[in-house]
């Protein structure tokens, strides 16, 4: 008798493989048949609060300058997320923590100053 | 360790990265009027970078980043990759970008980031480091994908570049964390340890996803759908880079974590290496022989390739993994070599022409390029007189010395299906009646120059380098056992 078990890993692999490949073909196909059956009407179809209306003509513009800000936010946030337990720890990590974050800040600020003089900080 | 000491050994890493820093400030403020010594300096920074790698070996910042002889081959033939790239952009952007802008200065800024992101990753030590290492090298690959952002397919490449390589980084996350949560650790060493006392269903199971996110990076059937389409779309100079050096970066990273990570389990990836191998192989060298597009046809030649270098891996022995090293750097070479040559492919305003069928009739308007592209096709099928026969004859050895004969068996069919095709493009250059395309003359000295030496290192002269490269890629081999 042939002990199949060894063959786990490669049918897992198989599993894997089929699994993703076929969820993004039939996936996107499933989703467009369940939603294809709604019954809309306005105020359904309105945007949420604030946001760009999601169901447009794909000609209309929106301004893509918000995307930029949105991305500049999320790296300058990221940055005092990874202060605060830099500063609670200083006394454990010593000089050593001290320089790697001075690295990082120095990173980043090269960015930013980058980021300024391509002119990504001027709305106008 | 101390911390200066762990800064010292990755110092090519450092001089890469603080380079690129400073070479951002440059670009930001003198603009694309300094693209050229930009480029330049970038160069002269990869070659002060390779000499670093002379340096001593050791694991620094407490093992999760290995200076070893292994790392170093890898480094040495990225750092050459990306020279080549940063070198051949230039020209092809001046003439291919419809507003004349030519080539912007942040280009070989972005190639140096994915250099250093290369680098950690042919280091890793550890799963995390492995994958800031790999998301640093795909980030500035994005970029460099849609890098003609007026051309709509750049655009394309690069967004499908950005939700595929994504979704694979997310799969080999879903991975690691397996690992993690089964071997409580993400450095090499403790995962061998946990592997080594029996292998559980859950660590089976982070195995296998760990695998199908490398898979993707290498671009291993079946996760290499992406790979057509990106080669295809990317500016020229982009795809010769994505076919070069991030391969190689993928492959010893893959190794590495099979090796040294993941060698108690070998029976069970093996199997996953196999199988990833043989499809690449048939797959590679049976969808190419439709394609019309020759970045197409590169792309579905980089897969087969792939396959073939993961047969060295499946033997999982010391020679294999040599052989893998020395595939791997024939392989770029004949990459960079073959790349060049469609980048003489342009009309006679300088427009980009990739229409394999534009190549009728070349010997007789340009027998140089000519004897090249045959050079590269031939060398690419792996025809013995050159040079790539000897990789592929090396790969083959190594796994039959295991054992794996029908692996090898099966490896040298497809290999005759993929000559099918290489050769196809030779006869269609000799033998067919000329169109009346007639491609731009070349004068570009860089070009030419670069086209010249990796089609003579290809050409049956590179044998001559067998003793120092067999030696070497034994020596790197060896750094891992």
């Amino acid at each position: 008798m042939v002990d199949l078990s060894e063959y786990l890993p490669i049918l897992l692999f198989l599993g894997v493989a089929l699994v993703l490949s076929s969820l993004f073909v039939f996936g996107p196909m499933a989703l467009n048949h369940v939603t294809g059956a709604y019954k809309p009407n306005a105020d359904k179809l309105a945007e949420y609060e604030c946001g760009f209306p999601a169901f447009e003509d794909a000609r209309a513009q929106f301004d893509v300058r918000f995307y930029l800000v949105a991305i500049l936010f999320i790296i300058f946030d990221l940055e005092a997320a990874f202060l605060y337990p830099w500063a609670v720890s200083l006394d454990k990590i010593g000089w050593t923590g001290w320089f790697a974050m001075m690295g990082f800040l120095v990173e980043l600020v090269i960015g930013f100053a980058y980021a300024w003089k391509k002119g990504a900080l001027e709305w106008e | 360790m101390s911390y200066a000491e762990s800064l010292s050994l990755t110092l090519s890493e450092v001089i890469l990265a603080a380079g690129a820093l400073v070479l951002l400030l440059v670009a930001g403020w003198a603009g694309d009027k300094a693209t050229r010594l930009i480029s330049w300096i970038a160069v002269v920074l990869l070659a002060v970078a390779g000499l670093a790698l002379l340096g001593p070996a050791g694991a620094a910042f407490g093992g999760q980043y290995q200076a070893d002889s292994f790392a170093a081959f890898a480094k040495v033939l990225i750092y050459f990759a990306a020279g080549a790239s940063i070198l051949i952009a230039p020209r092809f952007f001046q003439l291919a970008d419809g507003s004349h802008m030519g080539l912007r200065a942040e280009y070989p800024i972005l190639i140096l980031l994915a250099c250093v992101g290369m680098g950690m990753m042919v280091s890793a030590g550890d799963l995390l480091s492995l994958y800031v290492g790999l998301e640093l090298n795909s980030l500035a690959a994005y970029v460099l994908a849609s890098f003609m952002r007026s051309d709509q397919r750049s655009a394309e490449a690069g967004l499908k570049y950005f939700v595929l390589g994504a979704l694979a980084s997310g799969i080999l996350l879903y991975g690691i964390s397996l690992v993690y949560g089964f071997t409580g650790t993400t450095a090499f060493d403790g995962i061998a340890k946990a592997y080594g006392d029996g292998v559980s269903m859950g660590e089976l199971f982070g195995l296998v996803f760990v695998f199908a996110g490398l898979a993707f990076k290498v671009s291993a059937v079946p996760f290499h759908m992406w790979t057509p389409d990106v080669y295809e779309g990317a500016p020229t100079p982009v795809t010769t880079f994505f076919a070069s050096a991030p391969k190689v970066a993928a492959l010893c990273m893959a190794i590495r974590v099979a090796v040294v990570a993941m060698g108690p389990a070998a029976h069970q990836w093996q199997q996953i290496v196999i199988f990833a191998a043989l499809a690449s192989t048939i797959l590679g060298g049976v969808a190419a022989i439709n394609q019309t597009n020759i970045k197409r046809l590169l792309a579905y030649s980089s897969i087969n390739n792939v396959g073939f270098a993961l047969i060295g891996l499946a033997a999982g022995t010391q020679q294999g993994i040599a052989a893998v090293l020395t595939y791997l750097a024939v392989y770029v070479v004949m990459t960079i070599g073959s790349f060049v040559c469609v980048l003489q492919m342009r009309d006679a305003e300088g427009r980009p022409i990739e229409a394999i069928s534009a190549l009728a009739g070349l010997s007789r308007s340009r027998p140089g390029l000519s004897a090249a592209f045959a050079i590269f096709m031939f060398s690419l099928a792996g025809i013995p007189p050159l040079f790539g026969f000897w990789p592929k004859f090396l790969v083959f050895d190594a796994a039959v010395a295991v054992g794996l004969l029908p692996l090898a068996a099966v490896g040298i069919a497809t290999s005759v299906i993929g000559a099918f095709y290489y050769i196809k493009i030779v006869k269609i250059i000799y033998f067919d009646e000329p169109g009346e395309e007639v491609f731009a003359a070349n004068n570009n000295v860089v070009e030419t120059g670069l086209m010249l030496l990796t089609a003579l290192a290809v050409s049956p002269i590179g044998y001559l380098a067998i003793p120092v490269l067999g030696q070497l890629s034994d020596r790197a081999a060896g750094s891992l056992f």
